[in-house]
């Protein structure tokens, strides 16, 4: 295994209401690559996402993802000093966004610079500035999320979880609320985000979207791993047969 | 029972009791309907602490001998002191006997028997005063009376500060918690409910003199000579004597009756030199007194509004997030202030907390009680507006490296703002009308302000008119201003939108 792991999962089993959402889900990630994680709805990926980013807490295996260690054993206040410091690492693009709504979009971005890692205001919003015009939303940095579509919100998300300067990033079904050719947008910009550095890892159904910007692929089914390895073999020539089907049907 | 079945009802049940009525006077004698307050009313009329059901005094027994001596039955209407002339003209009853003195605004209403007793005024202070002798001593002190009596008329005469009461025992209440400096009151009230009190004393000698006669409806001529013929005869057969001796009331003055009535010529009284209308009623007199108890309205409002959304938040958050007994706790407390009326809460707060020696002053009273009231009504507020922003948006914040206190105050707090507005306006202006309720301990706020005056003067219909227009300048502004902070919240979207469609 390589030392340089961005993430590094071990046998992960998580719980909930008596029934075991993951069994023994065992993956790596390495540093400025892609994995994309596949599945139906209720295979548990969205579950995996929220244990990455410690919303939930893990009830078996490890968790090592940018240096940090989350384990069961951890008391529950040293578990959540981890959570803390992992999370400046880790920046996550939610499936609703969950974009603040009394925050112009330039107020959305500079939030969390100005007052969790102290930035002066001014430094945070030339940032900002920046990231929006990345992103393609300069014009609308004084705009308030509600007037923007589905895809500028969603690209100011973006923009909010860069401003934070992770080392990964998270996204959670980005293409749910995307028309193709919107789809496509957001696929070259992350492509440019991935030459710039920065590690990923996106849950999604659409195989479509993963398709030339995953580098790697993990399929779930039912809170396993069914099969990972790189994209083009999963894509091309998968070997279990419950991969087959699920290739089969998303084309 | 909704409004509409009770309307259905009520004819039945009213041509029901119509009847039972005529029938049972038809064949028994005819009735005396008599009004009087018992609340606070001993020794006059008041509920007999052993048998709570049932009224006495020596009044009661005065009226039972005197309904004899007309050939009637006598038959007790439990009244507010108050309006006791607006319900006799009401024809509520057919008569007032509950020490009425015959005063000249009243007199303008109504007419008045013989008198049947006449009554000293005595002035009462604390065991451990020095200072104060005589009324005279008062001038720059607070003497408590109750409200529209000859007392409380002498005392607006001699420009002494006063406060009005509803009844006797909060008045010598607060003059032993230190609120009030004296009290002055008809000597058969002040017998009844301190004269073996040790921790107050009388200042003086009884002085000043008056009668009580009994009230009856302008045009009432057979009934009122039938009523003074009746007190004649109680009067010179020593039966009222019997009933005066018997409460401690009888005293050497009462024996003028007698020789008076009998001479044909009332006894001499003070009272008719210290009417308020002798002077006639003042509209700037008015105005002014209710622009004052406007401004303690407000000062109330708007103090009891600011415990209420100060202390709501703490509530609200150890409702709803706090462990469980903070959360038992809370809820009992939201429980407590919502289940209960807040006019017994300010009733405890102003007589019961000077118990556990904490007696404040009436107007501090009413706002820290509407203040705590009201706070539960808030925290309810603030927890559903809380309880309304969705999961993620906490999330959200975590994620971006906020700690659960600044995402609250940055992320949650300014959106369940937004939610809790209108509703905690409405609140406001709802608190803001039930300042009223400080009437009950004595407050001189509008409501209160707006009974004496028109008690007084009888100017009901000009002076509601008056003070509805104070309530409305006050509380219009306020949901003007309420309105105008919502928008503002609102606007800079609003301005968004149009950018928006214009682009």
């Amino acid at each position: 295994m390589n030392q340089f792991s961005m993430i590094r999962v071990t046998n992960l089993v998580k719980n909930a209401n008596g029934a075991r959402i993951l069994n023994g889900v065992t993956f790596e990630v390495q540093p400025q690559t892609v994995m994309g994680i596949i599945g139906a709805s209720g295979s548990g990926k969205t579950t995996l996402l929220r244990c990455l980013n410690g919303l939930e807490r893990i009830d078996g295996g490890k968790i090592e993802c940018a240096d940090v260690v989350l384990e069961k054993t951890l008391s529950r206040h040293e578990y959540a000093r981890r959570v803390t410091e992992l999370r400046r690492k880790v920046g996550t693009v939610f499936q609703h966004l969950y974009l603040f709504p009394h925050l112009t979009v330039l107020g959305n971005i500079i939030e969390a610079p100005t007052h969790v890692q102290r930035v002066p205001r001014k430094q945070a919003a030339n940032e900002a500035s920046q990231l929006l015009e990345s992103v393609g939303l300069k014009e609308k940095a004084h705009r308030y999320p509600e007037r923007l579509s589905g895809g500028e919100q969603q690209r100011v998300a973006i923009a909010r979880a860069l401003a934070m300067h992770p080392e990964l990033l998270m996204f959670d079904e980005p293409t749910s609320a995307l028309d193709p050719k919107r789809s496509a947008g957001l696929r070259s910009l992350l492509r440019g985000f991935v030459a710039r550095g920065h590690t990923m890892v996106i849950v999604s159904h659409s195989i479509g979207f993963l398709e030339g910007l995953a580098d790697n692929l993990l399929y779930m089914e039912q809170g396993e791993v069914v099969e990972q390895g790189k994209a083009e073999q999963l894509l091309n020539a998968p070997q279990d047969p419950r991969t087959k089907d699920f290739m089969a049907q998303a084309k | 029972m909704s409004r509409a079945s009770d309307m259905f009802h009520r004819p039945i049940v009213t041509s029901i009791l119509l009847t039972l009525l005529c029938a049972g006077t038809i064949q028994a004698q005819k009735v005396l309907r008599w009004g009087a307050d018992p609340s606070g009313g001993a020794p006059y009329v008041f509920n007999d602490p052993n048998h709570p059901d049932q009224y006495i005094g020596y009044e009661k027994e005065m009226v039972d001998v005197l309904a004899a001596a007309m050939g009637r039955k006598a038959e007790f209407v439990p009244s507010d002191w108050e309006t006791l002339v607006s319900a006799l003209r009401r024809n509520s009853f057919d008569v007032i006997v509950n020490g009425l003195e015959p005063t000249a605004d009243r007199q303008k209403q109504i007419q008045f028997s013989k008198p049947y007793y006449i009554f000293q005024l005595a002035l009462t202070v604390r065991s451990d005063e020095q200072q104060i002798h005589s009324l005279a001593d008062c001038k720059k002190r607070v003497v408590g009376t109750l409200g529209n009596t000859a007392a409380s008329r002498l005392l607006q005469k001699e420009g002494i500060p006063m406060k009005a009461y509803a009844d006797p025992v909060a008045a010598y209440e607060d003059l032993k918690l230190g609120r009030i400096d004296a009290v002055i009151m008809d000597v058969p009230a002040e017998v009844f409910y301190v004269s073996k009190d040790p921790k107050v004393k009388r200042a003086s000698e009884p002085f000043f003199r008056g009668t009580y006669n009994i009230g009856l409806r302008k045009g009432d001529d057979q009934l009122k000579t039938e009523v003074d013929s009746a007190i004649d005869k109680i009067v010179n057969d020593g039966s009222l004597e019997q009933i005066l001796r018997k409460w401690g009331l009888w005293n050497d003055a009462q024996i003028e009756l007698k020789t008076k009535n009998n001479a044909g010529q009332p006894p001499q009284s003070e009272s008719a030199g210290y009417d308020i209308t002798s002077i006639s009623f003042n509209w700037r007199e008015a105005i002014w007194r209710l622009t004052r108890a406007a401004v303690v309205t407000v000062l109330i409002a708007f103090g009891s509004m600011a415990i209420a959304v100060v202390l709501g938040m703490p509530l609200a958050i150890g409702q709803w997030k706090g462990p469980r007994p903070v959360q038992w706790l809370c809820t009992i407390y939201v429980e407590f202030f919502r289940g209960t009326p807040v006019l017994v809460q300010l009733l405890f707060l102003y007589f019961g907390l000077p118990t556990i020696g904490l007696a404040m002053p009436g107007w501090l009273t009413a706002l820290t009680g509407l203040g705590l009231n009201y706070a539960a009504y808030e925290s309810q507020v603030y927890r559903a507006a809380l309880e309304a922003i969705p999961r993620g948006q906490w999330e959200a914040s975590y994620l971006l490296g906020m700690s659960p206190v600044l995402a609250f105050r940055r992320i949650i707090l300014p959106q369940a703002f937004r939610i809790a507005l209108p509703p905690m306006t409405n609140d406001f202006v709802s608190l803001f009308k039930d300042t009223s309720v400080a009437y009950a301990i004595s407050v001189w706020e509008l409501a209160t302000a707006y009974r004496e005056l028109a008690n007084a003067s009888g100017q009901f219909l000009l002076l509601g008119a008056a003070v509805s227009i104070f309530y409305l300048i006050m509380s219009l502004p306020m949901a003007h201003l309420a309105r105008r902070l919502e928008r503002r919240l609102q606007r800079r979207e609003a301005i968004e939108a149009v950018e928006s469609e214009i682009v």
